[in-house]
């Protein structure tokens, strides 16, 4: 699997075992607004988590992809087709849940998946009633009369009842209670486990963190970075609590290295750092330290900072 | 053409129709049920040339011409029409603006297969509107005391049936091409209302008289049909026109981006 990230260097090399893949898909809204140049690689089998903060471009790559809108420059395809030209063939292959998931609201959830079903040739009933009692989805009343989470229901069902190759899913488990999130997740898991591939967006780390194999993180239309989230946690600044017998001057830390920020208050200490904590647990022997604690969730703080400004790892 | 969309189309909206229907239908009853009390007592109105051609010729001394003021002038196309029209900004820009043909088109389905699904669905409403009002008028002839042929009234009938058709399409044209519900009806309900009015005032001002040429009232019952039956140049080309709309329509929505 490819770990690499983008760099000066440009795109990593791209192989042929993409389930999707993108060259400079780029869709220039105006006024600083769309998707530029992404070059991005999911491969087959993959979880794939997509990440940013709302407007940044995750629908719209997903829009592109399956011939909904046009690219203004760049070209990308999915299971080796192009997105253009072979559209009806990947839309076949394909299950799709758009954000803000509406349908028919005259119709019941079950006349709604028959019909999309006749759009695909029928479906197995089997496989549509699976999902239905796992996701637990109301299907016998109209949709208008529903909650947002038993339309998400319908629209993962209607995504998931062909058993397509390649799961796009937008916003997947918005307004989903947890333990439907629950069978979501696991419905997750058995279609990797299947060598099926998925791309999810997201604008909540928590979410992807439990399913996707690698992330990308869009900032402005543009990609902040693409990684294993193991690798990108391996790189994410750590803090470390240290309560000191007596007060301690910041100074003797601040010029350690890899530490980034350190905020004393009376005899409690915090140190930001990245890398070794050698030189640091050294330091703080030197004095009487009475408690220390280690903070490890500065994965979510490293994903705000590329939301904010886009800063690389 | 997608069969699905088609029979979805007629399943979603089924209801206005037939309430539209039921409305025409009893209002032509009506209609007939009160010449025998009412035949000849106004005769010949005597009204400006514009207002007596946008009644069809203001003459209720006789029951053709009182068909023609009461139903065939204004009432008929309005409800046939609007109902077409409302039906073609549903079924495009309004699912468009709901966020549901982005759904739709990311399955295995043409855009062009479901312009063509949709219009196939208009075309089936407006047809049945069309028979509704055929049987609507031999019943109140029937209920007048006769005097007009079931084929005049078919002929009638079928005139109404393509121009509800035309005002569809381009219902459906505005909406596919622009995925603005409101721009689709408003469009088209007004092209409808202008051409009505053109219609009735554009051949009194000899300077814009060709201007009624564009005007789907002037085929739809510029050769009366009423009294003078089919005439088939003039569902040409309310056929011809209804059909290049639907070309527009497919072309609208295949070259664009879908919104929402």
């Amino acid at each position: 699997m490819d770990k690499s990230r983008p760099g000066p260097g440009g795109p990593p090399p791209l192989s042929v075992t993409a389930a999707i893949r993108t060259e400079g898909l780029s869709k220039d809204y105006g006024f600083g607004r769309g998707l530029f140049d992404l070059d991005l690689e999911v491969e087959v089998g993959e979880v794939f988590g997509f990440l940013g903060p709302n407007g940044a471009g995750k629908s719209t790559t997903m829009r592109l992809l399956l011939d909904l809108i046009a690219p203004t420059a760049g070209s990308a395809t999915m299971l080796g087709l192009d997105t253009r030209r072979r559209s009806l063939e990947i839309r076949r292959r394909v299950g799709f849940l758009p954000d803000d998931f509406a349908l028919y609201p005259k119709l019941s959830g079950a006349d709604a998946l028959d019909y999309l079903a006749e759009l695909r040739g029928g479906v197995d009933p089997k496989v549509r009633d699976s999902l239905s009692e796992r996701l637990e989805a109301q299907l016998d009343r109209p949709v208008r009369e529903l909650s947002t989470g038993n339309r998400q229901k319908i629209g993962l069902i209607q995504a998931f009842m062909h058993e397509p190759e390649l799961l796009i899913l937008d916003e997947p488990i918005a307004g989903l209670d947890p333990l439907v999130q629950q069978s979501f997740h696991a419905l997750l898991a058995e279609v990797s486990s299947q060598g099926r591939t998925v791309f999810l967006s997201s604008h909540t780390l928590s979410e992807v963190e439990r399913v996707t194999h690698r992330v990308a993180v869009l900032r402005e239309g543009r990609l902040a970075v693409v990684d294993s989230l193991e690798n990108l946690r391996s790189v994410a600044v750590q803090r470390l609590e240290i309560e000191f017998a007596e007060s301690t001057p910041a100074e003797d830390f601040r010029a350690l290295p890899g530490v980034r920020e350190v905020e004393v208050n009376a005899t409690h200490m915090t140190v930001a750092f990245e890398g070794s904590a050698d030189a640091l647990i050294k330091a703080a022997a030197r004095h009487e330290v009475r408690a220390i604690r280690s903070r490890d969730d500065d994965l979510e703080e490293l994903f705000l900072r590329f939301y904010r400004d886009g800063e690389s790892v | 053409m997608s069969i699905p969309t088609l029979a979805l189309e007629l399943r979603l909206r089924w209801r206005m129709t037939a309430i539209a229907a039921g409305a025409l239908f009893s209002f032509l009853l009506m209609l007939g049920a009160l010449f025998p009390a009412i035949g000849g007592t106004f005769g010949q109105l005597k009204v400006g040339e514009g207002v007596s051609n946008l009644l069809g010729g203001a003459d209720y001394g006789s029951l053709n011409g009182y068909l023609k003021a009461e139903a065939v002038s204004i009432l008929a196309p309005l409800i046939c029409g609007g109902i077409a029209v409302a039906f073609a900004a549903g079924s495009t820009a309004g699912e468009e603006e709901d966020g549901i043909l982005s759904l739709v088109l990311a399955h295995p389905l043409q855009r062009s297969a479901a312009v063509l699904g949709k219009a196939a669905g208009l075309a089936l409403a407006v047809l049945a509107l069309g028979w509704v009002n055929w049987v609507g008028l031999v019943a109140a002839v029937a209920l007048a005391g006769g005097g007009i042929g079931a084929g005049d009234l078919a002929a009638q009938s079928l005139h109404l049936t393509f121009f509800a058709l035309v005002l569809g399409s381009l219902g459906l044209a505005l909406g596919a091409a622009t995925g603005q519900r409101a721009l689709a009806l408003g469009g088209a309900a007004g092209f409808g209302i202008l051409a009505f009015l053109i219609n009735g005032f554009a051949p009194l001002v000899g300077a814009i008289e060709w201007l009624k040429y564009i005007s789907p009232f002037y085929y739809y019952s510029g050769h009366d049909p009423l009294s003078n039956g089919v005439d088939f140049g003039d569902l040409a080309v309310m056929g011809v026109s209804a059909l290049a709309l639907v070309a527009i329509a497919v072309a609208g929505l295949r070259r664009r981006d879908l919104r929402g």
